[in-house]
């Protein structure tokens, strides 16, 4: 199909056969196509070519082959066939692919702007489907959240009063800790604990810092995934398989009783150590 | 071609507005290209076939999309539906080997060149098309009876446009040879390079 670019030898080709055809409708006799044929099979008009051959060829084929217009049985057939489908609401039929014969071009400015809607459409659906997620987990989170706002100001204050304190006060402003951002770095820490430096990140000193020191992350994870799960579970309650995690997390839980007496005590010596 | 082709595509556009007038026109001049088209596929069943195809085409009208060429182009793609769905059922080979070596045998009905061109008849020029190879005599025929270019032939055969002309080529040179043309084979390189 990407022969369409080559118009030139297409452009050419195609003029001979139709160029028959006009002649042949026009004066359907033999005499103006014998004329036509003697000036291109002797001295060829289309010489420049030197394709007399084939052109005398085409035309004498077409001549020979095509059927004569009708007029006839076979024409009131199909206008009958025409009126019948006209009257029966035939022709509102949809247009399928196979009856696009529109130009090249037309064609593919037709389906782009189909395609162009259809991506709109999707995003708009996907757009709202994630707009309702972020509403639904949000709310559902908003506990968390609230602790680790809490205590952001406490460890994080207290560790940066002297330097800067007006970063201490708008970090959590302008960007809140969301519960899904504590969960996902604790995840994270598990993983990549002890290998590389990306615990030096930004993001992980925010952890540390929530945490209340490098040494607490762990406990403080075990609480934040724990509670992140607990609100899972709340907010999915009338979900009928919220029940079977349910069980689990009872076990996964039961650390974070102990942990947060642990580290409401560090904060102070965290910070102590991270002055240093 | 041209004002041909815009008769032709004003027509289908008033038929699909209803006008039935207009359909008439656009049958007389689709019809002998497309009846022409059919002979050489399904010989003597041309015309039932190509009744056949005028009575989808009448029912299919609002569906189509586009000029007189590709009017042109739809209506064959319907016609050669019809015609293998009419070999199928008959479960008649479109030509047989015998056929084609009946025609090498017919004496040359004329001697030179000009003479074979003045008076080629529709039988000679039937039985030269349906001895070729299938998808030669449907590319020559497509692209000289109907007149379709060479992308459309290909979207009717539903091949690659460098195929069909390629197979074009070849059904020509080869009816070329037989009715005695001499110059075609100057066009060989040319043609086929055109087609990479």
């Amino acid at each position: 199909m990407g022969e369409r670019q080559n118009g030139g030898g297409h452009g050419r080709r195609r003029v001979h056969p139709g160029a028959g055809v006009p002649g042949h409708q026009g004066n359907d006799g033999t005499g103006g196509t014998a004329g036509t044929r003697g000036a291109d099979g002797t001295n060829g008009t289309a010489g420049t070519r030197g394709t007399g051959g084939t052109d005398g060829l085409e035309q004498l084929l077409a001549d020979a082959m095509r059927g004569h217009p009708g007029g006839g049985e076979g024409e009131q057939l199909a206008v009958a066939a025409f009126r019948a489908a006209r009257d029966g609401g035939a022709h509102r039929a949809r247009t399928r692919r196979r009856d696009d014969w529109r130009p090249r071009e037309q064609r593919r400015l037709g389906r782009s702007l189909k395609t162009t809607l259809s991506v709109l459409v999707a995003s708009l659906t996907i757009g709202g489907v994630a707009f309702a997620a972020i509403g639904t987990s949000g709310s559902s989170a908003d506990d968390t959240a609230d602790r680790a706002r809490e205590r952001q100001p406490h460890s994080a204050a207290s560790e940066q009063a002297g330097t800067t304190p007006g970063t201490a006060g708008s970090a959590p402003a302008d960007r809140p800790v969301t519960a899904q951002d504590t969960e996902a770095h604790c995840r994270a820490y598990e993983k990549v604990q002890g290998r590389g430096n990306a615990l030096d990140s930004a993001a992980w000193q925010r952890l540390i810092e929530a945490a209340g020191g490098e040494e607490k992350v762990a406990a403080y994870c075990v609480r934040q995934l724990a509670q992140a799960q607990r609100n899972k579970q709340d907010a999915s309650q009338d979900d009928p398989q919220g029940k079977a995690p349910d069980k689990g997390n009872a076990a996964t839980a039961a650390p974070t009783t102990g942990a947060p007496g642990n580290s409401e005590k560090q904060p102070e010596k965290a910070t102590g150590k991270k002055k240093q | 071609m041209q004002t041909y082709d815009v008769e032709l595509g004003a027509a289908v556009a008033r038929a699909q507005d209803g006008d039935e007038a207009a359909f008439a026109v656009a049958y007389r001049i689709v019809q002998p290209g497309l009846l022409g088209y059919l002979r050489g596929i399904v010989g003597d069943d041309a015309e039932d076939v190509a009744s056949d195809a005028w009575l989808e085409i009448a029912r299919d009208l609002g569906r189509f999309k586009g000029d007189g060429a590709g009017f042109r182009g739809w209506s064959a793609t319907i016609a050669r539906h019809r015609a293998l769905d009419h070999l199928r059922r008959q479960k008649v080979r479109p030509r047989s080997a015998t056929l084609e070596q009946d025609v090498l045998e017919l004496p040359g009905p004329h001697s030179t060149h000009d003479q074979a061109l003045e008076s080629l008849s529709t039988e000679y020029a039937l039985a030269l098309v349906r001895g070729l190879p299938r998808d030669q005599a449907e590319a020559v025929l497509l692209r000289v009876v109907v007149g379709l270019d060479g992308p459309a032939a290909a979207r009717v055969l539903g091949k690659r446009p460098g195929a069909v002309r390629t197979a074009a080529y070849r059904g020509l040179k080869r009816l070329a040879q037989q009715l005695g043309v001499e110059s075609v084979t100057d066009d060989d390189p040319r043609t086929l390079g055109e087609s990479k």
